[in-house]
């Protein structure tokens, strides 16, 4: 029997097919490595650059730079310092020409209020850029309070027109109450002048009479005049009695008219005091955050100031 | 409303009104408001001397108390009044005390200054500190997110470059206005960057896209049935 071992053909060159497995893996843990550390922005040379601020209250560590909204960096480190906080900020050294001295750091928030907190850098002048190390101002973001007061100051010009509206209005009721009381005075002295119409015609009638017997001459013209009178007479004394009838109606409408007048006046009067305590809740309720975007009719009632308009009528060449 | 519907006159009219009662009841700022939007009104009528008389109610009333950015606003508009009657040297004086209101020419009017005022070193043969003053226009109202301004900056930008003779320096900027003008769908805008980009292609010798150009410039100004604007352009780009 042969005792010698004969290893199976499977395992030939196995020492080799390891270290090519282990050397494979080796070179894949190394590219994402480096992949890692290429996106991360390790292979990009950056430039330190930083601020001072009396307090660091929405600044954090690794928050973006951003220059016209493009990210060109990040908060690299905080520390305190004698005059507060001192943030370092490390810029991709490409930008760095693009931010000259003078030109100031920002905290803002991306979509003005409920967008995410950036550093926003606003250039200066042109000129030298910023070296490493160097300091730049810093300018922190606006308040809740003060978006809030600027709304304000804009809601108070519309509502001190809408107190001067209802103002008109109050004073324009009273003028009414006038009007209404010189005209019940004149409905008043209507059945007066009625009576003196009567009497006016009853003296016509005598005086008709009269004529009839002393003018000869016109005798026939008188018969007529005596024929047309009474019926005139007893026209006029309908349209008498109709013109008393409505002067009694007129009358009774006026004194309506003033009472409701009377009783309107104390409802103008609330009326002024609840709409100045609308106008108050309304400002109250325009100043609370979530509503504060929806009122911009002030600002639109403002025309856009464009350069464009200073244009000369045609181009020149 | 009436400026939205058209009615410029209306409106011209009814800004009159609403700042004669504003100043009834001591309202300055509502005044300010309604004289600067009446002069607005009055300049896209094509009466620029209205648009001056109306910014008279806030530069010629020292003594009502207006707040700084009103006054700001009404010599910067005066400025561009001014130099859409053809008087640089007036609206460089306005352009000048609204940017002394402006600190650091960091406010909101910042690019709108720099603009005007760029215009002005174009029109008295200073193209070189114009194309300073609309690069520095150009940043500022982008830092703003002010895109208007931003493409009146650009153009502005090429025009200065034509004026040095750098005609192909120019079409960039030109075209990157014309996209945003075109983002912003304003046609008035639009016409202009077209006929610029024409000038600027025929003086770099490529004749075929100035042709183009000018044929998309014709089509605008029908469609905005400009006439005179048509024929002052053809007339630019017939010259030698």
């Amino acid at each position: 029997m042969n005792a010698t071992f004969v290893p199976p053909t499977r395992f030939s060159r196995l020492a080799l097919k390891v270290n090519a497995f282990l050397l494979i893996a080796l070179l894949l843990g190394a590219a994402f490595i480096a992949l890692v550390a290429y996106k991360q922005g390790w292979f990009v040379h950056q430039t330190r650059i930083h601020f001072v601020t009396p307090n660091a209250l929405g600044l954090n560590k690794g928050m973006p730079v951003k220059l016209y909204g493009f990210t060109v960096g990040s908060v690299s480190g905080m520390e305190l310092s004698e005059e507060g906080v001192d943030v370092r900020l490390s810029i991709m050294s490409e930008y760095m020409p693009r931010i000259p001295k003078g030109s100031l750091a920002k905290h803002s928030r991306e979509g003005s209020v409920v967008g995410a907190a950036v550093i926003d850098i606003v250039p200066g002048k042109p000129g030298p850029a910023l070296a490493e190390g160097e300091r730049i101002e810093f300018q922190p973001s606006r308040s809740i309070a003060e978006f809030i007061d600027d709304i304000r100051r804009q809601a108070v010009p519309a509502f001190n027109e809408m107190k001067t509206v209802l103002g008109q209005f109050k004073g324009s009721g009273e003028d009414i109450a006038v009007s209404l009381h010189s005209l019940r005075k004149e409905m008043e002295a209507l059945p007066q002048t009625h009576r003196e119409l009567r009497k006016l015609i009853t003296t016509a009638e005598r005086t008709a009479a009269e004529l009839s017997t002393t003018a000869q001459g016109t005798e026939r013209a008188m018969a007529n005049v005596e024929r047309a009178v009474p019926e005139l007479t007893t026209k006029l004394g309908g349209a008498i009695e109709s013109i008393d009838g409505a002067a009694q109606q007129l009358r009774k409408t006026g004194e309506e008219a003033q009472g409701a007048i009377q009783k309107a006046r104390p409802v103008l009067e609330r009326g002024d005091a609840v709409a100045r305590d609308a106008g108050e809740v309304f400002n109250a309720a325009k100043r609370v955050w979530p509503l504060s975007d929806s009122f911009n009719e002030t600002i639109d009632r403002e025309l856009p100031i464009d350069s464009f308009d200073a244009r000369s009528k045609a181009p020149k060449l | 409303m009436l400026m939205r519907g058209g009615d410029l006159e209306g409106a011209a009219r009814q800004y009159g009104e609403a700042a004669r009662i504003a100043a009834t009841v001591e309202n300055a700022d509502s005044v300010a408001s309604n004289a600067i939007n009446q002069s607005i009104a009055y300049q896209w009528m094509g009466r620029d001397a209205d648009a001056r008389d109306a910014l008279a109610r806030v530069l010629d009333d020292p003594r009502r108390a207006f707040s700084e950015r009103r006054r700001l606003q009404a010599e910067l508009r005066r400025a561009i009044v001014e130099l859409s009657l053809q008087n640089p040297v007036s609206a460089a004086t306005f352009a000048e005390r609204a940017a002394q209101r402006c600190p650091n020419l960091s406010c909101e009017y910042a690019a709108t200054i720099l603009n005007v005022q760029s215009q002005i070193a174009l029109e008295t043969s200073r193209a070189a500190d114009a194309e300073q003053l609309a690069t520095r226009a150009a940043e500022r109202a982008r830092s703003r997110n002010d895109r208007a301004e931003a493409a009146n900056a650009l153009r502005m930008l090429g025009k200065a470059r034509r004026a040095q003779d750098n005609a192909k320096g120019a079409i960039q900027p030109l075209e990157q206005a014309l996209a945003i003008d075109r983002d912003l769908a304003d046609p008035r805008k639009i016409l202009a960057d077209l006929t610029e980009l024409s000038l600027a292609s025929s003086s770099a010798g490529n004749r075929d896209a100035a042709r183009d150009y000018y044929e998309r410039a014709v089509t605008v100004s029908r469609a905005l049935q400009d006439t005179r604007g048509l024929a002052e352009m053809e007339a630019q780009l017939r010259r030698p």
